[in-house]
Parts: structure tokens; C-alpha cells; sequence
């Protein structure tokens, strides 16, 4: 990489990654039931005890994201204190005198856990979060068998299902404050909040308007901490189950880079397995007619995004440019900084751009009626499913509009249907199918074919090493001897790089979480970004940390995700997006070039202005 | 700055400028003009005297507000003051008599001023300086001599009621800023913590966390930017405390607050104060403007070079947001939540800054600790609690208001000596104290002291100073369903156990005040209490279980009442009763209910309904003490109903027909199939009697065995016949002849028979056997010829045993049994006088009988305790009497008598010592009854079980001398226990039957006073034993019956089940 240098720069605090410990480490004694140990001071109860092989049962606390103390079960006794401490909150001292499970801290554990449930629902078995609820385990965990508590909410509050992506139920919330935590302090959203007091209190919307009211971005983060099934994933099996049944249809499916890294969890299997070829045998296996992969629309993301790139640096247009691929990042935007929108390139997401394609040139190609063309996309996302959903997203209809005079009634969306890996993994369940036993198959031509570049999408900083292992060389004409960037890789809030494209420096960033976006934003809107091209991604860690993800989903476990997305890079034969030969059959069979008439038609879009209220 | 010798006082020439505002040259009328002035008509009398001011042109006089002086049952309150003479304070002012006050004070008239002047005051300690008014007004007692402010010590309302809050020149002139020009120009930040620490002071919000620590722990935080708030949200029920201070005293809190930001190095700050106290806002912004404009606020006070200002934050009223983290939340603009502590505001608090948060009436005394000292503050209290309290005395006591009174003072002095107490008629159960965080506080307790650690150890806690006294028409477990109404409404919502824990509690106990509760209930309830309080993250959720846990711990037996026997006695738990008469009456009759049935004309039913619930109607109704009338609503608008001279019209109407024939005939009818079990029941009385009504209709077989040759009891042989004729009782107890109860006369247990005799051939024994003992008084010359026990000489007349009294009878004792004997006396001929050692009104006979003593010529002399009976050759010759006065309300509600030291002899032949009487129950004991020391039979509350399982006990026997339907009522209750244990099910509601009649409510019922039965004239009734009260003619009763408002008819809502 001689005339390449990548520098990577000090990186901004952030809300969501802790700062590594100091390197020496003041200890303190305390004593745990009675035997004595000498932990790092600074340490919770629950951190310290944790590391000594204990195990404390909490619930509402969430390790990064939220210790709102509010659910009473993490209590402990510790002598001198005139009543039981929450150990996720109170930090150890010197001489500090634990006791973790007697007679009294069990009373309250297990009490307070039955006044929860006392107005939970019953109806545990058809929730969606059943055997994966965290209310139910700690049930289990502390004995429970019987409630001593009556109902006391006599009526049931309304659920709330204004929004597309998303299903609110209050009466299953716990009130843990976990999804609060997550839309303000993670993505600096602030949907969602706690109202009312005593047992009127709930979390809910601006004036109750609903969270398709607000400026929700339907990232779904809260769902993904939500303990109990409180907040879900909007759900779309059956009506997929539906066009699956339907022998007048050609259904058609794309999964996103992210799925392969995720779905093996779902199905019972280690953090972070790669399944890409299990995933496909098992999506042919639902009936799918086609699997293809939205990498293959990733590589065409880069063509277009990169050109558009290029395009805006030699014609003077808004910089930095910032990426479009995140549905969450884009109504956050649209609701928060309207006056950048120009900042954000115009090229659909890559779900999009891969529904267009496949009513127009695939479905010419292969001769079918784009109104029997069902596309289901199979995302880590729930903001997908408003993406889908968005009026502009009918590139496809208008395509078709004229050629065969088509009438309003006939309209169709480029994606019928976004699902999360989530309720895929559900339709497998219910499809029978032995997910761990299948032998790996290979995606259908010519959507499925992908490069490297295509599958780093679904890490933070994937989209933008992928546009400058192909910027570099359509800029400089030179071949890339490595394609790692490094630089923007990692978990770290917000990553920097400066990169020579042939003498011209150009400043990168890379921000994932939406407080983290706000920053750069906030740069940009005062004027003083130094950057030319900015990645952002909504969910903690990228896509393989996204709200439609299997839950749960720690840093832990995106960091091995992102290992077997980056495991899958290296294995891919082809690593740069220009370079994947059916992307280059499809601009030389359909779309002549990048940025072309009709790839404008077809996949590129505009934004709405929103506002926050 | 520290380091200046020289004493620096910018504001002493204002002072000598403005001192004479306090004491001037003319005359001055002060109004109290707090809230609770002003609600109690001060703004209509300012008005007035404002209006005559300006008319009349004669003696020029100031008029002012001040704040107020803290006797709220006594508003409105009005100071006068006439140079050189004492300051008077005059109470409950009526508007009428404004103009009169005005002429008073111009004219200089003395004598009008005297007779209306509640106290005086000529000297006063402000504390910061010495204020002497004058002397004079002989006769007015000192303010400190009337029994509200006896005791208190005024250190934080030094100036409330005395002078103007919205005038910062009152305050100087009365020493105001003095501290806070000694902490800045004499003292360093270091030594006025330290003096504070000395001082011992603690934090007045409730907690008591020492106030030197938590300044001091602000002090070591380095940052430039530190915050000093004051907090006053008092929010709990019942306590205005705070309020008052600030609207009395505004200037106080600025500058105990200044000197505390100047001692931690704030040089901003805010009070947080309700917006429900519009006043209080209001004479704060004055005060703040006037602080200002005097440099004693703002960018560089007093030209010290330092800075610290103060803005207002009102409180939208959410009580959670009194505690800090809460508070600052709320301040900050957001939802007013906790958050866990560490860290304390005093490392990271308001906008993430060291932040200090102290309570009003904390502050308040910070100016007089540094006027003062700490030697001298911590003199004051107990040594872990020192310095005064302020608390808002309010509920169930004579006098309600501020009370300050140093820590460490009995509770019993506040409730008894400043409140008064809550008369005679309604006893004193408990105080809450510290408001829905605080706990129920027994009367039994009352002589735990007020502070801190004291309270803690009760369950209870100080809290902001709320004390709500409590009588026995309060409910406990209301009580406690109340206040967790509120702290579950105020929970914010954020932490499970109060959240959900409080609103589980709530439905609880609404479940046991319906009726609706188990036992079960019970256990589950303190257990949720216990982990709510264990597990709660802030004060609010940590202390609202106090009122569950301390009822549960001191009042158990009333939630077992409720669950168990369905009953309110207090008469709140309104699903448990039909109507406040019949919840009131030991018998629980259907009151309204043969009201209506005679407005319909329907006698014999009527009749019938009142025998159902009471086998001796004719009888109660002319010895009752109407317990029924004690709660009767008809009292709000003139008199209770008359009930019990109602039910003894039906019986005398039914009997004079003939009627009860076919009545007693039915009743014998539908007696339940023989059970074939025997019941003995030891004791003829009122209670025997009443349980065997019952258990004979139920099918048992029943003996009862009294040692007098006729069955009645007290009611045969304690009361005369000009009460009771005895032809009643024996009419009514001829029913129970006839329904099969059989009577073994003559019989007494323990010598004719033993217990165990009857033991052998009994499957359930009932105790009634009545307090028919004479109490002894240990007085000299008791034994001489001629002394009587008053209850025995009534039975030994009433046998025949004896025929007169002598000429001169002397009476021991202010009872029934004393006045039966004085009565019965007067119409043997002897000359009568009653000695009684209290006053006529905490006389405890009936008083009814004491109007009719009176009216026959007894003779009454009160205050008067007997010292010893004098007597020539063993006969009585006289009583030597020791006069009385009296001093404070003592725990029974009447006032004190103490010995004067005068003596007096009363020459007499006779001395009758009446002064009580007692159970015999010696004989019990040896059969496993448990005995208390006063003879009394210790019995469940509720089963009325006396320790072996087929034993029960009712009546005197259980409760000590009572009434006959208190002992009914208890005999009633264990017949149906007695029945339960026998029979294993319940069967006794089979007795009673429904009777249907009209649900009438009076709509606007005129005033009409309650119907007088005729009785004959004193002069006709002494001589014979002629019943006196001759009864309700026909028209009387009607009339009687149309004046109940049928408060048993309720609106039935759709919500209700």
C-alpha cells in the first residue's frame, strides 16, 4: 500500500464503550458470606462478586446500558446498612461485609419479583419472547410458584402498534427502565420515556402518540434490551407464510450480510457462528423459489455511492458525503438535522436497491410479471421494515408504470417484506427444519454473487472500507495490495482515517449509535467538519448489532460476530465491489453505468424533512 | 477576613433607625396574617379596622400584618399593643368585634382588652436581640401560662406572629442579619461548620443527618460552581410547618441560607417550595427583593467581597420531589425521580455540582446557633437531639396549631397539656407522627419522648413534624389504607417494591376495610411491608410501609376485628356497617330500620326487629346510655335521635296490649332442632341473660346459675325502680322462661357449686359474671360504723335488707352507683351530699341521672377529695375534704385535679365509698382462666374465648364496669362464638330475619329539636320510687322516628359490586 496511509486518529469519547481500566488497580477486602477477598476498588457488589464466582440474579440491569436500580431483585445485605442495597449500583468499600442470599434478601428478591408479576400477563406461551424472556427465567431462578399477588390493573392498557417495525405492550412492561435507557443514552433518540407516577407509571410516547408518531427511528434497540416482550419486532411471518403458499407467486428472497452471523445464535448455536451456507439451504428449504443475498446490491451500493463520491469531490457537491444504508440513521436525520439532509448521499440502501433490481432486470430477464414477484429481505434490522414501507420505495412500479400500463391499484413495493432474523429463525422452527444438520448450499445466480467488500457491510466501518478498496482503485487506477483498513475497524464509537487518493487527502469518519452521529453532525452543522465522507450506522456495532438481531446481544457477542463477518471477508475469492463480474454483467446489461438514467430511476432516492414532533 | 479584630456592622445604624418599628411611640394592631389567619377571616377584620382607621379621626393607631403566632384553633389572632404596656394577644377575633378593638386600643380601654386578651407578653428573646414591651395587664396570663404554649420554647418561629414578614426593617430591628454580618466579618467558613457541628444540629427534614457533616462534606469538594438549595416541599398530610415559617418569617431562611452558602463556599442558590403555598412564594419575592436592595444578597454582600443570590423554584407538588436526588431532578427541568445515592448531591448534585440541601426549619435556626452558640443550642433538647422542633399539632385534640418545643418532650404533654386533649367522650388512641413516612404511636406509649432516635425505636419517625392525633373514631386500618393511598399515588414509579409493592398494600387492606380481608391477608401484607421498606431505593418507598407496620404491631386486633367479626367500630369501613347508630351500639341494632317500620305505622313489626336484636328492649331503653345518639348525624343539624326511647315506646305499647304474646310464640316456634348440647352460663345479668337469648333459640340446652334469689343482676339489684320498674324485667325475662332457659337461683359458683360441678356437665360454660365488687379506698377511718360500699348498699336496699340510710349521707365518687345512692337516699329522707374530687364536667355518671340528682336537691361539691372520715366511738360523725384545683388535661381528657391544701369537714352519719367496682374472679383462676390484675377475665377480642376452648367470658367480667348494652353486646358476640365452636359451622344469622321496608331519605329536614318524654316533677318523685320517666306518647315517637336521616341509605353506584 505505498502511496496509501492510514492513519488512525485519537477517537472521541462515546456513550457506549467503557474506558479500559486504569493500570494499577487500588484494591479493597470485603468479605462475602463470611469468606474474605481483596477486590479492585471502584467495582459494584455485583461487578466484584461476579468475578469471584458468584452469581447475583438481576433484572433491569444491563451491563453498558442501563442501572436504573429500579427492580429490587440485585439486593443484598450488607451489615451496618439500615436496608437491603441493589448491588448493580453500590460499589464495594474497604471492609465492606456481604451477605448474598439470606432468608432476608431472599424474601425481597422473590417478593418483588412476584409483584411483578402479580399484572403481568399469564399468556407467557404465546408471547413471542417465550424461553427467551428474562422475567420468566428469574421466575425459575428464585423458585417461584405461586403469585400471592392479585391483578391490580383492572383494564388493560392499549398496545401500541402505530408504528411499522414495532409493537409496544405495555402490560408486559416491567417498568425496568432498560428501553428508556438505550433510545437516550445509546442513540440520543428520546422517543420513549417514563410517564405518569405510582401504578399509573409507564414508558410511553410524546403525548401517548404512538411510536409511529414520534421521532422513532425504528432502530429497535429497545427491543433488543427489552427483558420481557414488552417490545417487539412488528411481526410479518404469516403474511411471508402466506405469498410462500401462494402457487401465482415467485417468491423471492435476499438476506443482508449481517444474517449469517446471527441466525446460528437464533437456532440455538455458539455467539458469532458463521452459517451462510446452512442459512441457504434452510431458506430453500421454506420454499423460497430464489435465495440471493443483498450482498450482491452491497457491491452495487459501493458502485454507485463511489461514483457519487467522486462525482461530488470533482463537481463541488455537499461534502462530506455521508452513507444512506441505515433506515434508523435516515429517519434520524430526516426527524434531527433536517438542514443536512444534502449531506446524505442518495443512493438507496442496499435492500432497496436489491428489490428494485430484482422487479426489473431480473424479473425481465426471466421472464416474470413484476406484480407476481414477491421480495422478502431477511434483515438484523426493524427499521427495514419502515424502509420498505416508504412511499419513494416503488422504483420498480414506476419502471414498469408505462411499459405496461399499469394502474394505480396494481402497485407493489420493491421489498413486499422485511424480516428480522428473528422471525426468521421462528419460521424455521415452525418449518421443522433441523437448522444445525443441514449441508451448506450456495446462493442463486446471478443475485447471490458477492465480493468481500459486500459482506463487511454488516460491521461498523464495513461500508466504508468496502468504498475505499474500490474509490482507491477507479481514483487511482492502481491495484490495492492490501485491503484491510484497519483504521476503521473496531468497536470504538467513532473512528477516523485519512486516506491519500492519489495526493488528495481525504478525511474519513465512521460512527456507529446515533449519539455517537449526533457529534459528527453537530460538526457538520456548525461547519467545522473536517471529513469528506463519513459512515454511519445506527445499531451499537453495526448491522450484526441491530435491533432485529437474536437477543441477547452483548458487546461480547457483537464482537464475535464481527470476527466471523471478517473471517468471511478473507475467505471471499473476489474483495472488492467492482470487481464482483455480476455486478459487471448487470451495469453492462442494464444500468450501462454508474449513476446512469436508470440507475437514478431505480436506485436512488430523496429524504422528507420531519422534524422532531 | 477572618483576622479583623475590629467588629464590622454595616447594618447597625439601619437598626437603631428602625428598632423602634417593634416598640414604637404609638399604639399598634397587629393582625396574624398567615394563611391560616387569613382562612380563618383576618383579611375581612384588616378591612374593617382599615375602613374605621380612616373614618374615625380620633387617636392616630398602626396597623400591620404579622405572621402567625401558631395557635390555629384560636385564629383569628390579634396583637395590640399600647406603649409601655405588655403586648397582648387577642384570639379568635370576630369581625364584629374589629371596631370595638380599634376604640379599645384609641381610647386606652384597659378592662375590654383584659377580658379579651388570650396572654401577654413583656419581654421577648428574638434571640438576635432582646425585645422588653412593658408591664402591666394584671390578671392576663403570660403567653407561656396558657396551656397550648406551655412547654413550647420558640427558637425557629422567634419572630412568627411578632413581627412584619414583609418588612426586612422588622426583622432587622429585631437583631435579623446580625448572624450572617458576624459570619462574614468575624468567623471563617471552617469555624461556623465547626460551631454547627458542636451545635449538634440535625437535619429538620426528617432524616436528622447531622447538618455540620453535610456542610462540611460540600466544603472539601473543590469545585468553583457549588449549589445551596433549600427544601420546602412539605408535602405531607397535615403538616404545614415549613409554610408557616417561610410566610411568618421569610427573612430567617435567607439568611441561615446565606450563612451556610458563605460556610461551603455556594454562591448560588434556589428554593424549591411548593406552589401550593401561593403566600409563602409571595412573601418570599418580597423578601428576596428587600435582602438585595440591603446588601444582604447579591454579587457582594455588605461590601464582604462575597457573592451568593437566591431564586425561586416552585414545585408542581409531587411529594417524592421532597426527597433530594428528586428534588434536584425536578429542579433540572425533568420528571422528578430518584436516583441511587452515591453519589450525594454534595459531590455531584444540581447540573452534576456540589449541591447542599437543607430543610426550611434547618436553616432557620442556623442564624441563632451563630448569634448564640453552640453551648447554648445544644442545651436546649436531649444531647442527641438537640434544639427544638416545630411540629403542626392537628386531629382528634382541643387545641390544634404550631407547637415548638424542645426535643426530648413526652408526647403525652403535647396531645394532653397543649392539645387538651379530645375531651371526655372520645379517648385517645394514637399519634402519627412524620405523616404517611411516619408510624401510628399507640396512647399506651405516649410517654416516649419526641426525638429522634426515641421515634425510630416506636416505628415511627419524626419526619417534617406532622402529628395527627387520632381518636376512637378513627379506624387504624383507614388510617393506614390512607396513607398508603397517598404514597402510592406519590410513588414515582420508578423502583418495583414501592411501585407495585405500595399499590398490592393498598388493595389489601382496601380488601380488609371492605370486609373482604383473611388472615392470610394479614401475614402477606407485613411481609410486603418488610421488603418494601428493606428494598426501596429512596425515603419515600423506605418509610411508607411505617404505617402498615406500626398498626399491624399496635393495632392488630382491629384488623382482626375487620376481617373476623366484619365490624368498624370506629364506624369509617363504611361496607361494614348500616348506619353510625347501629355501628355505635354495643347490640348493633337495626336502628333506621325500626325508626321506619314505626313511621309506617308498623308497631308489632318494629317491636319484633328491636327483640330480635336485644332480648331486653323495654328494659335497655330506660337504663341505656345511648350509645346510639354518641355518632347519631342528626347532631350536625340540632340533636341526635332519641332511638332508645324509642324501642322502650314499642316495648311498652306491645306489652301494654298484650302483643309480645304472639311475638314470643313465633320466636319459640322457629327455635332450631334441639343440639342436645348444654351451655352453663355463671351470671344472671345483663350479659347472662342476653346469651342465653340467643343460645336457647339456637337449639342448646341452657342453665344459668346466679347467686341472687332473682335473676337481673346489676339491673335488678344496682339500679333503683324510679329508673326501672321491675315489672319490665321481669316481663322480658319471662321470655326467656318460655323459650327453655332454666335457672338455677340462689346457686353461687365457687361455694354452692363448683366450677368443676358445672365443668362436667356442660359442653360450653359462658363467664358473665358482671363487676358487682366495691372498689376500696384506702382512707383513714373507713372501717368506723357507718361506712358503706356504695353498689352494696344499693343491692342490700333492694333485697330489703335495709330500710334507711341516716340523716346525713355523704357520697365518695362521681359514678352511677354513687348517684343511684344518692337518689335512693334523698327518697328515704336523708340529707345528701356528693363529694367528688375533679369538676362537674368530667363527671362520669350519666348525665341524664346527674341533671335529675340535681333537680331532686342532692348536693353536689366538686373539687373536693375526701382525706379521712372522722367518728366519735366508732361511728361516723364526718368527712374531712381537701379542695382542689385544676391543673392540666391528664390521658383520661379531663383536667387534672390538684390538692390546694384547704381543708373542710362535712359533718354526716353515713359515708357510702362509690368509687368503682370490680370483678370477682378469684374463683376462676384455679380452672385455667386467664385473670388480669384487676380481676377482669383476659378473653379474646374476637372469639371471646377464655383460655380452655369451651370457656368463654362476656360482659363486666371481660371489659371491667361497663354499660348493660355494652355488656349485651359482648354476650351477643359470644353466643355466636359459642354456637360456632359447638356446632363447627355458622348458624346464628338464622335468628334474625329481614324485614322490608321503605328507603326514605328526608330531603332538607327542618331544625327540630329532640322530643322530651315527660317526667314527673322533682317535688312529686322524691318522696316515692315512682318511674320518673313516664315515656314518648305516640305522637312523640312518630315524630322522633321522622327525624332520623336514614344515613343507612346509600347512593349505590354502577362501579360497585
Amino acid at each position: 500500500m505505498e502511496q496509501t496511509t492510514l492513519k488512525k486518529e485519537s477517537t472521541m469519547e462515546t456513550g457506549t464503550i467503557p474506558s479500559s481500566a486504569p493500570k494499577t488497580v487500588a484494591t479493597c477486602t470485603i468479605t462475602v458470606n463470611g469468606k474474605s477477598y481483596t477486590v479492585p476498588k471502584g467495582k459494584t457488589i455485583l461487578e466484584a462478586v461476579s468475578a469471584l464466582g458468584y452469581s447475583i440474579p438481576t433484572l433491569c440491569h444491563l451491563s453498558e446500558v442501563a442501572s436504573n436500580a429500579s427492580c429490587g431483585v440485585c439486593v443484598v445485605e450488607v451489615k451496618g446498612a439500615k436496608s437491603l442495597l441493589r448491588s448493580c449500583v453500590t460499589k464495594v468499600t474497604e471492609g465492606m461485609d456481604i451477605r448474598l442470599a439470606t432468608p432476608r434478601v431472599l424474601a425481597a428478591r422473590r417478593t418483588n419479583v412476584e409483584l411483578l408479576l402479580a399484572n403481568h400477563p399469564k399468556d407467557c406461551l404465546s408471547c413471542l419472547r417465550n424461553q427467551n424472556c428474562e422475567l420468566q427465567s428469574i421466575a425459575s431462578l428464585l423458585g417461584i410458584d405461586n403469585v400471592r399477588f392479585a391483578q391490580t390493573r383492572k383494564k388493560p392498557l392499549p398496545l401500541d402498534t402505530t408504528s411499522v417495525a414495532l409493537v409496544r405492550d405495555p402490560n408486559k412492561c416491567i417498568l425496568c427502565g432498560r428501553c428508556v435507557a438505550v433510545c437516550s443514552e445509546v442513540q440520543g433518540v428520546n422517543a420513549i420515556d417514563v410517564m405518569g407516577r405510582g401504578a399509573k407509571t409507564q414508558v410511553a410516547t410524546f403525548f401517548f402518540k404512538g411510536l409511529g408518531n414520534v421521532a422513532c427511528t425504528n432502530c429497535g434497540q429497545c427491543a433488543l434490551v427489552c427483558p420481557t416482550g414488552a417490545i417487539v419486532e412488528k411481526d410479518h411471518t404469516a403474511e411471508v407464510w402466506k405469498a410462500l403458499q401462494d402457487p401465482k407467486k415467485v417468491v423471492v428472497v435476499e438476506t443482508a450480510p449481517a444474517i449469517r452471523v446471527g441466525l446460528g445464535e437464533a437456532m440455538g448455536m455458539e455467539w458469532g457462528s458463521l452459517v451462510t451456507g446452512k442459512m441457504v439451504a434452510a431458506l430453500r428449504r421454506l420454499g423460497f423459489s430464489k435465495v440471493f443475498d443483498t450482498q450482491f446490491s452491497a457491491d452495487l451500493t459501493i458502485m454507485e455511492e463511489g461514483h457519487e463520491l467522486i462525482q461530488r469531490l470533482s463537481n463541488g457537491g455537499k461534502l462530506p458525503m455521508i452513507t444512506s444504508c441505515s433506515p434508523g440513521w435516515i429517519k434520524f436525520i430526516e426527524h434531527f438535522y433536517p438542514n443536512s439532509l444534502a449531506h446524505v448521499s442518495t443512493c438507496k440502501s442496499p435492500q432497496q436497491m436489491f428489490g428494485s433490481i430484482a422487479k426489473t432486470y431480473y424479473a425481465e430477464k426471466m421472464g416474470i410479471d413484476p406484480r407476481d414477484m414477491v421480495v422478502v429481505s431477511i434483515m438484523p434490522c426493524t427499521a427495514k421494515k419502515y424502509e420498505a414501507k416508504r412511499p419513494e420505495m416503488m422504483g420498480a412500479f414506476h419502471y414498469w408504470q408505462a411499459r405496461l400500463n399499469l394502474l394505480e391499484k396494481d402497485k407493489f413495493y420493491d421489498v413486499d417484506y422485511a424480516l428480522t432474523t428473528r422471525e426468521l429463525a421462528r419460521m424455521l422452527k415452525q418449518a421443522s427444519i433441523k437448522f444445525d444438520a443441514l449441508e451448506e448450499e450456495e446462493f442463486d445466480d446471478p443475485l447471490g454473487q458477492s465480493t468481500g467488500a459486500a459482506v463487511i457491510f454488516g460491521a461498523t466501518g464495513g461500508v466504508m472500507e468496502a468504498a475505499l478498496r474500490t474509490a482507491y482503485e477507479v481514483v487511482t487506477k492502481k491495484h490495492l495490495q492490501s485491503v484491510d483498513f484497519q483504521a476503521v475497524r473496531g468497536l470504538e464509537g467513532i473512528k477516523t482515517a485519512e486516506v491519500d487518493l492519489n495526493g488528495t487527502k481525504l478525511k474519513v469518519a465512521v460512527a456507529h449509535t446515533l449519539k455517537n452521529a449526533r457529534i459528527l453532525l453537530e460538526q457538520i452543522e456548525k461547519g467545522e467538519s473536517p471529513y469528506t465522507f463519513i459512515e454511519i450506522m445506527t445499531c451499537p456495532g453495526g448491522c450484526l448489532g441491530g435491533g432485529g438481531q437474536p437477543i441477547p446481544t452483548t458487546t461480547e457477542i457483537r464482537k464475535k460476530r464481527a470476527e466471523s463477518i471478517y473471517r468471511e471477508d478473507a475467505r471471499k475469492g473476489i474483495r472488492k465491489s467492482h470487481e464482483n463480474p455480476a455486478i459487471q454483467q448487470l451495469y453492462k446489461e442494464f444500468l450501462k453505468e454508474p449513476l446512469s438514467h436508470v440507475s437514478h430511476e431505480l436506485l436512488h432516492t430523496e429524504y422528507t424533512e420531519r422534524g422532531v414532533y | 477576613m477572618s483576622n479583623s479584630t475590629t467588629v464590622q456592622s454595616p447594618l447597625e445604624a439601619v437598626r437603631a433607625e428602625v428598632r423602634k418599628k417593634i416598640r414604637p411611640d404609638m399604639a399598634y394592631i397587629a393582625i396574624g396574617y398567615g394563611t391560616c389567619g387569613i382562612g380563618n377571616g383576618a383579611d375581612e377584620i384588616l378591612a374593617i379596622i382599615e375602613q374605621a382607621i380612616r373614618t374615625n379621626g380620633s387617636k392616630p393607631v398602626r396597623l400591620k400584618k404579622t405572621g402567625c403566632f401558631g395557635y390555629c384553633s384560636a385564629e383569628p389572632l390579634v396583637n395590640v399593643y399600647i406603649p409601655g404596656k405588655p403586648l397582648l394577644i387577642l384570639h379568635k377575633v370576630e369581625k364584629k368585634e374589629a371596631v370595638k378593638i380599634l376604640k379599645a386600643v384609641q381610647q386606652g380601654d384597659e378592662g375590654f382588652l383584659r377580658r379579651r386578651a388570650l396572654c401577654k407578653i413583656e419581654e421577648w428573646d428574638f434571640l438576635t436581640s432582646n425585645i422588653q414591651f412593658g408591664t402591666g395587664f394584671p390578671g392576663v396570663p403570660r403567653w407561656n401560662e396558657v396551656p397550648f404554649f406551655k412547654g413550647q420554647q420558640k427558637l425557629v418561629l422567634r419572630d412568627a406572629g411578632l413581627i412584619d414578614p414583609t418588612d426586612i426593617e422588622e426583622y432587622l430591628a429585631v437583631g435579623g442579619y446580625s448572624s450572617l454580618e458576624k459570619a462574614l466579618f468575624q468567623l471563617t467558613p471552617a469555624r461556623i461548620i465547626q460551631e454547627i457541628k458542636d451545635s449538634g444540629l440535625r437535619g429538620r427534614g426528617g432524616a436528622g443527618f447531622p447538618t455540620g457533616k453535610k456542610w462540611e462534606l460540600m466544603r472539601q469538594e473543590t469545585s468553583p460552581e457549588k449549589y445551596m438549595v433549600c427544601n420546602a416541599d412539605e408535602g405531607d398530610p397535615g403538616a404545614y410547618m415549613n409554610r408557616n415559617e417561610i410566610e411568618s418569617d421569610p427573612h430567617a431562611l435567607i439568611e441561615g441560607m446565606t450563612i451556610a452558602a458563605y460556610a461551603m463556599g455556594a454562591h448560588q442558590g434556589f428554593i424549591y417550595v411548593r406552589a401550593e403555598y401561593p403566600l409563602a412564594v409571595e412573601r418570599l419575592k418580597t423578601a428576596l427583593e428587600q435582602a438585595r436592595k440591603y446588601k444582604v444578597l447579591g454579587p457582594n454582600i455588605l461590601d464582604s467581597g462575597f457573592g451568593f443570590d437566591i431564586e425561586l423554584v416552585e414545585g408542581a407538588g409531587a411529594f417524592v420531589c421532597g426527597e433530594e436526588t428528586a428534588l434536584i431532578a425536578s429542579a433540572e427541568g425533568k420528571a422528578g425521580r430518584p436516583v441511587p445515592r452515591p453519589p450525594f448531591p454534595a459531590q455531584k448534585g444540581y447540573n452534576g455540582k456540589p449541591t447542599t440541601i437543607n430543610n426550611v426549619e434547618t436553616l432557620c435556626n442556623v442564624p441563632a446557633i451563630i448569634a448564640k452558640g453552640a453551648d447554648w443550642f445544644s442545651s436546649i433538647g436531649t444531647t442527641g437531639s438537640p434544639g427544638t422542633k416545630v411540629f403542626s399539632l392537628v386531629g382528634k385534640v382541643k387545641n390544634t396549631g404550631l407547637v415548638e418545643l424542645p426535643l426530648g418532650t413526652p408526647l403525652e404533654q403535647i396531645v394532653y397539656t397543649m392539645g387538651e386533649g379530645a375531651g371526655k367522650k372520645k379517648k385517645i388512641r394514637a399519634v402519627q407522627t412524620g405523616g404517611p413516612s411516619g408510624g401510628c404511636i399507640p396512647a399506651t406509649l405516649f410517654n416516649a419522648t419526641v426525638d429522634y432516635e426515641s421515634l425510630n425505636s416506636l416505628g415511627a419517625i419524626m419526619g417534617s413534624g406532622g402529628m395527627v392525633v387520632l381518636d376512637s373514631d378513627n379506624c387504624m386500618v383507614d388510617t393506614a389504607r390512607y396513607f398508603v393511598e397517598f404514597t402510592a399515588s406519590e410513588s414515582c414509579g420508578k423502583c418495583t417494591p414501592c411501585r407495585e409493592g405500595l399499590s398490592q398494600a393498598l388493595e389489601i387492606l382496601t380488601r380488609i376495610t371492605r370486609g373482604e380481608g383473611t388472615e392470610e391477608d394479614l401475614a402477606k401484607l407485613e411481609e410486603l411491608a418488610k421488603v418494601i421498606k428493606d428494598s426501596s431505593l429512596c425515603g419515600l418507598g423506605q418509610t411508607s410501609a411505617n404505617p402498615i407496620l406500626t398498626t399491624l404491631n399496635y393495632f392488630r386486633d382491629e384488623y382482626l376485628t375487620h376481617i373476623h367479626a366484619k365490624r368498624c367500630d370506629a364506624g369509617i369501613c363504611e361496607s361494614l356497617f348500616l348506619a353510625l347508630c347501629e355501628n355505635s351500639c354495643p347490640l348493633h341494632m337495626n336502628i333506621p330500620g325500626y325508626l321506619q317500620l314505626l313511621k309506617e305505622g308498623r308497631i308489632e313489626e318494629a317491636f319484633e326487629l328491636t327483640l330480635r336484636d336485644n332480648p331486653l328492649p323495654g328494659t335497655v331503653g330506660r337504663i341505656c346510655h345511648f350509645h346510639c345518639q354518641m355518632r347519631c348525624r342528626r347532631d350536625t343539624i340540632d340533636e341526635p335521635v332519641h332511638q332508645g326511647e324509642i324501642h322502650r315506646y314499642l316495648a311498652d305499647t306491645i306489652y301494654k296490649m298484650g302483643k309480645e304474646r304472639d311475638i314470643y310464640a313465633k320466636l319459640l316456634k322457629e327455635k332450631l332442632p334441639r343440639t342436645g348440647k348444654r351451655i352453663s352460663i355463671i351470671g344472671g345479668g345483663p350479659a347472662g341473660l342476653t346469651a342465653a337469648f340467643y343460645l336457647v333459640r339456637l337449639g342448646h340446652e341452657v342453665t344459668i346459675y346466679d347467686d341472687h334469689p332473682k335473676a337481673g343482676g346489676i339491673m335488678r339489684y344496682g339500679i333503683p325502680d324510679y329508673r326501672l320498674p321491675k315489672d319490665v324485667l321481669d316481663k322480658e325475662i319471662s321470655l326467656l322462661k318460655k323459650l327453655g332457659v332454666k335457672f338455677r337461683m340462689n346457686t353461687r359458683v365457687g361455694k354452692d357449686i363448683t366450677l368443676e360441678d358445672i365443668d362436667e356437665n356442660s359442653d360450653a360454660v359462658f363467664i358473665a359474671v358482671g363487676a358487682g365488687k366495691d372498689m376500696d379506698l384506702e382512707i383513714p377511718g373507713k372501717d368506723l360504723k357507718g361506712v358503706y360500699p356504695g353498689y352494696e348498699l344499693l343491692e342490700k336496699f333492694s333485697l330489703g335488707k335495709m330500710k334507711s340510710f341516716g340523716k346525713n349521707v355523704v357520697i365518695i365518687g362521681g359514678g352511677n352507683v354513687a348517684i343511684d345512692v344518692a337518689r335512693t337516699a334523698l327518697r328515704l329522707g336523708s340529707k345528701v351530699t356528693v363529694v367528688y374530687r375533679r369538676d362537674r364536667d368530667a363527671l362520669p355518671a350519666n348525665p341524664q341521672e346527674l341533671k335529675g340528682a340535681e333537680e331532686e336537691g342532692v348536693e353536689f361539691l366538686y373539687l373536693s377529695a375526701p382525706k379521712r372520715i372522722l367518728g366519735e366511738k366508732g361511728h361516723v360523725t364526718g368527712l374531712e375534704i381537701e379542695k382542689m384545683e385544676l391543673g392540666d388535661v391528664d390521658a383520661s381528657g379531663r383536667r387534672k385535679p390538684i390538692p390546694t391544701g384547704k381543708k373542710k369537714t362535712l359533718p354526716c352519719d353515713t359515708v357510702v365509698i362509690a368509687v368503682g367496682e370490680k370483678v370477682d374472679s378469684d374463683f376462676l383462676k384455679a380452672y385455667g382462666v386467664k385473670v388480669n390484675k384487676d380481676g377482669t377475665v383476659k378473653a379474646d377480642p374476637i372469639s371471646l374465648n377464655a383460655g380452655p376452648s369451651h370457656i368463654f367470658a362476656g360482659g363486666d367480667a371481660v371489659t371491667g364496669p361497663a354499660t348493660a348494652a355494652e355488656a349485651m353486646g359482648l354476650a351477643k358476640k359470644a353466643a355466636e362464638s359459642i354456637d360456632t365452636y359447638l356446632m363447627k359451622e355458622k348458624r346464628f344469622h338464622r335468628l334474625f330475619v329481614k324485614f322490608v321496608y321503605k328507603d326514605e331519605v328526608p330531603f332538607n329536614p327542618e331544625s327540630c329539636p329532640q322530643n322530651r318524654p315527660k317526667e314527673i316533677p322533682p317535688a312529686e318523685r322524691i318522696t316515692n320510687f315512682m318511674e320518673i320517666n313516664q315515656g314518648y306518647s305516640g305522637e312523640q315517637a312518630r315524630l322522633e322516628a321522622e327525624r332520623c336521616l336514614r344515613c343507612d341509605v346509600r347512593a349505590v353506584t354502577m362501579e360497585r359490586r
